[in-house]
């Protein structure tokens, strides 16, 4: 069941981030759905389901951006491992852990994307910092925070068990 | 109370599989991604079909929107359409004698090659996966003979390049990407530079000659030295000239013929000169026209 769920997000995730998300952009910038659903899976699955649904998701995006191969495969299968090792440490998920620990992994996520990039200057990097990577880091904690408001009934009794899946 | 969702032993695996990915990554930079190629091939074909779907809904809202919503502002635009019909109607009068003139040198110069570009029609069916790229999606691929590196454009001109090609689907980097670069030409002073991306969404012409009498409103277009663009397409319009004290070069900021945000159809440019020996042709007259005083 839970295979079949991550197979689905899979396929829905990244056609849905490239074609119809742009309705809901702030300043042209929008949520990055992959890496709030590899979190989400990592914070209630654990570290190998958010990992390796980052990797299917981040291979994916990769397909369909102009950067390299390697970022999102890593970005989002690192948010998904860390959003893994934090659940485990944590005694309850809140909302709002939910939202600073989404904003962090974000923040961190598109410091891989400038690294990965060409150098960029002072002026440059205030820019990227003002006009993307906030903004961005507030939309995906944002919209993780209400997809597991959501659905928190559901999830803490029908908690999602590695060994089951994988 | 803390809640194990794992085991020590997936706890493992995870560690392991991260690290062991991370080290090929950093460690085997092309055998990876040669890897992460083979592997996107697949998952390119299967993305491709819900990819469709969302494209279709997409296209679905953005005409409903444009045909019902939108319609507030139709009669402003109609009146602004019909006055810029005018204007047109009298500049394509002009330009009819300029191109029965321009017919007549291209027979003697021989370049008639350069608009004989091969090209293949695509639709936009996406944006970049991420906010880093100024990118759009393309629904035709390797099958339909789109290669990494073919230029794309609008009959209106430049639009960019493509970087990427799966089977179904091809990613375009836009002309106002800081990522992308294309050799330009300033049509009226015939000063050659490097088409780059800004990171506020438009475009600047750089590495223009210090004593280049270049000024706001000249046209540039591909200079065709790279091979990816025949010569003399529209990229766009100088809007401000910047010369910085103790520079070498100037720098020119350009506002895009192609509107990039409204895009539907574009066409790659599969070969942009009729063949080989015709680009060579083109290319040699160019550089000995350039030789001489």
């Amino acid at each position: 069941m839970k295979f079949l769920l991550y197979a689905v997000l899979a396929l829905v995730v990244v056609p849905l981030q490239t074609t119809l998300l742009h309705y809901v952009s702030i300043f042209g910038v929008r949520p990055d759905l992959g890496l709030v659903a590899a979190c989400l899976v990592g914070f209630l699955g654990g570290e190998l389901d958010g990992l390796v649904l980052g990797l299917i998701l981040g291979c994916s995006q990769d397909l369909l951006s102009a950067g390299d191969l390697w970022v999102n495969v890593v970005t989002k299968g690192g948010a998904g491992f860390l959003a893994g090792l934090a659940g485990r440490h944590m005694a309850h998920i809140t909302p709002t852990v939910l939202l600073v620990g989404l904003a962090v992994i974000s923040c961190l996520s598109s410091a891989v994307f400038m690294y990965s990039m060409p150098p960029f200057t002072w002026e440059e990097m205030w820019t990227a910092l003002r006009s993307t990577v906030l903004i961005q880091a507030g939309f995906d904690a944002a919209i993780g925070a209400a997809i597991y408001l959501l659905f928190r009934r559901r999830w803490s009794d029908d908690r999602m068990v590695t060994e089951s899946a994988f | 109370m803390a809640i194990l969702r794992s085991t020590y032993g997936t706890r493992r695996l995870a560690v392991v599989l991260f690290a062991l990915l991370l080290a090929a990554l950093f460690l085997l930079p092309s055998q990876s991604q040669g890897v992460l190629q083979y592997l996107g091939g697949p998952l390119g074909y299967i993305l491709s079909l819900p990819l469709a779907a969302f494209s279709a809904i997409d296209q679905g809202l953005s005409e409903t929107w444009e045909g019902y919503v939108a319609l507030q502002v139709v009669r402003e635009d109609n009146r602004q359409l019909r006055r810029e019909l005018d204007f047109l109607k009298a500049q394509n009068n002009q330009l009819r004698e300029s191109v029965a003139a321009t017919q007549r040198y291209e027979a003697l110069l021989n370049f008639k090659e350069q608009s004989k570009a091969q090209t293949v029609a695509a639709q936009v069916i996406g944006r970049d996966a991420t906010n880093w790229y100024r990118g759009l999606i393309l629904n035709k691929g390797e099958h339909d003979g789109v290669r990494p590196e073919m230029g794309v454009v609008t009959p209106a001109g430049v639009v960019g390049r493509v970087v990427k090609a799966n089977s179904a689907s091809s990613v375009v980097l836009l002309l106002t990407d800081t990522n992308n670069a294309i050799a330009g030409l300033v049509q009226r002073t015939r000063d050659e530079g490097i088409v780059e991306g800004t990171s506020h969404g438009r475009a600047r012409l750089k590495y223009i000659p210090l004593l280049s009498h270049v000024q706001a409103g000249d046209r540039v277009v591909t200079s065709g030295l790279t091979g990816v663009f025949p010569r003399g397409l529209a990229i766009g319009v100088l809007t401000q000239i910047e010369k910085e004290e103790g520079a070498l070069f100037q720098t020119a900021e350009i506002e895009p013929e192609v509107d990039l945000t409204r895009l539907d159809e574009v066409l790659v440019i599969t070969a942009p000169y009729e063949d080989a020996e015709a680009a060579q042709k083109l290319l040699q007259g160019t550089h000995g026209d350039r030789k001489k005083p």
